[in-house]
């Protein structure tokens, strides 16, 4: 592996400190600390650039500063579009600034950033008149990331076909992966429908029409929010932790005996909700 | 330092690309599988590719009728960070998948202790840069298999302590490296506009045989000095930058690219025929 030369490890570091987006407090200013070693990092940059004729180095600088500050915060707009026609446009642009300035990008690929505007919004105080916006946010996210998720093959019937009946017990199926399982107390889902671009009837929403308790998955190709029945809900969540269908099934018979596990299965698998299963270690005697 | 090629992956890159080929965008992915324009190749933005579901789907179906080639933004040949090898791996899985033309990234850094910054930011030009950038790629073709194409950015500041000029340092890396070329003409002429220097000083220096693909542009005059938006149809100067570019490097495939307020894809085939009327009749 090539061993990178000391003295350009310095000046991308530098470079770094210098176009980073710098948080600011919450009166708009900069923090002094962050100010001082930003201002110091651009001192430094400066003293290391060719002077030009046509391009000054603030410039060149805010050249950066604005793309790296333009990439970010489109990337947050393309990721929860919902939450941007909520708040509008202007509001959205506005709230992506504060939140790029407080989390910095952790990967080449700019889809894995805003994981943390969900949580971000619970904090952000303008936003508190809508309580539902982080939960929407969630919702958004899990669907940008089972839409954009690497394809897996479904589930392998034959093999399913070869497990002996003494080993049923010790399956442990397993749900689409990358599927979520997200529980909201607002409509989430109603919310998310009536912003969808092309969405035809009343875009009316009755906050106290209750929450919301959704699996969303994709089934090949298509990306699906489905409104699970309580019974199921409470089944999906014993399959994601990953109990062993003979616990599930002694769990059900003792607290639900009206949730018929064996007769839901074969409907699952039909949905498409089981996509894959490994077999239990038994336990030692 | 040697060559990487193996006969196998040199079989698959064989096919080649021709003519005036157009950025593959999401937003004609509909008009490219209803209406099967008549283009030669198109470029898809690996990065955008790099998961499955919809998008990969439509690029195999874009792929089944054109060849492609991939451009990414995400190798960061050029930071003091390692290579990313989960970045790569999936890379590769991508290009296995839809054996492009080609595969090519930017002569940059974008990341510095695992923070990105997800822009292409400038290199020093000089022989201990030269020295590490050229054993990254080479770490980076054994991986795929192949020779990757490196494209010439156009960068807002300059080091006061280059030793070597862009192009100098360029043409070292394409020989040290053993890879190619993909050379943006907007971003000679904006580089030549911004720092003054001669454009052509530039393209005399660049070795015709490592010139595999050319990049057309729009740029953005910002008063004073030119912003590289890829967001306007491509200007005069670049147009003549152009002529002398094929005149040096013969007829290397060249691809339109338009990233910000994508047009209707008619107005990109426009773009692409008025580039095609440069090239020497047949």
């Amino acid at each position: 592996m090539a061993t990178p030369p000391s003295e350009l490890r310095q000046l991308q570091t530098l470079f770094y400190q210098a176009i980073a987006p710098q948080p600011k407090a919450s009166n708009g200013a900069t923090p002094s600390n962050q100010a001082s070693s930003n201002q110091d990092a651009i001192a430094q940059l400066a003293a290391q650039i060719r002077i030009q004729d046509k391009l000054s180095f603030e410039q060149g600088l805010a050249a950066y500063q604005g793309s790296v500050m333009g990439k970010l915060t489109r990337a947050l707009e393309e990721i929860y579009p919902v939450c941007c026609c909520l708040v509008g446009a202007e509001f959205f642009a506005a709230m992506s600034r504060v939140y790029v300035r407080k989390y910095s990008s952790h990967s080449p690929d700019l889809g894995d950033y805003g994981e943390q505007l969900p949580s971000f919004l619970e904090q952000f105080e303008p936003a508190a008149a809508l309580p539902y916006l982080p939960d929407v946010a969630r919702l958004e996210w899990s669907w940008h990331r089972v839409f954009n998720a690497m394809d897996r093959p479904g589930l392998d019937f034959p093999a399913l076909a070869n497990i002996p009946p003494e080993q049923w017990e010790q399956i442990r199926f397993e749900l689409p992966h990358n599927s979520i399982l997200l529980a909201s107390p607002y409509p989430i889902h109603r919310i998310w429908q009536v912003n969808q671009p092309g969405y035809v009837g009343s875009a009316a929403v009755n906050l106290e029409q209750g929450g919301a308790q959704l699996l969303i998955w994709r089934d090949r190709l298509e990306t699906r929010i489905d409104l699970p029945s309580e019974a199921d809900w409470q089944l999906l969540q014993a399959f994601a932790a990953g109990q062993s269908f003979g616990e599930i099934c002694a769990q059900f018979l003792n607290q639900e005996p009206e949730i018929d596990v064996a007769a839901q299965l074969p409907i699952w698998v039909q949905r498409g909700w089981i996509t894959g299963f490994s077999i239990a270690e038994m336990a030692d005697p | 330092m040697g060559t990487v090629v193996t006969s196998q992956v040199a079989s698959r890159l064989s096919q080649s690309i021709q003519g005036v080929g157009i950025g593959l965008r999401s937003q004609h992915y509909a008009h490219i599988l209803t209406h099967q324009p008549d283009i030669p190749w198109l470029e898809a933005l690996s990065d955008n590719y790099l998961g499955g579901g919809l998008p990969l789907h439509h690029l195999e179906q874009i792929r089944a009728i054109y060849p492609l080639t991939l451009h990414g933004v995400g190798l960061s040949l050029g930071s003091v960070d390692p290579i990313n090898l989960d970045y790569l791996a999936r890379l590769k899985t991508l290009a296995d998948r839809i054996e492009p033309a080609h595969i090519s990234d930017h002569l940059c850094w974008s990341s510095v202790q695992g923070n990105y910054f997800n822009d292409l930011a400038p290199l020093p030009y000089t022989e201990t840069v030269l020295d590490y950038v050229a054993e990254r790629i080479l770490q980076v073709q054994d991986f795929l298999g192949c020779r990757i194409l490196v494209e010439n950015l156009s960068p807002y500041l300059q080091f006061r302590h280059n030793s070597l000029t862009e192009w100098d340092f360029i043409a070292a890396l394409l020989d040290k490296a053993d890879c190619y070329l993909l050379l943006d003409i907007n971003n000679v002429y904006v580089n030549a506009t911004n720092h003054g220097f001669d454009p052509l000083d530039y393209l005399l220096a660049i070795p015709p045989e490592r010139v595999k693909e050319i990049h057309l542009a729009g740029y953005e005059d910002q008063g004073g000095f030119l912003f590289d938006t890829h967001g306007y149809p491509v200007q005069t100067g670049v147009w003549q930058l152009y002529q002398v570019a094929l005149e040096r490097f013969g007829s290397v495939p060249t691809l339109i690219e338009w990233d910000t307020d994508i047009p209707a894809f008619e107005v990109l085939m426009a773009e692409a025929e008025k580039a095609l009327a440069y090239w020497p009749q047949a």
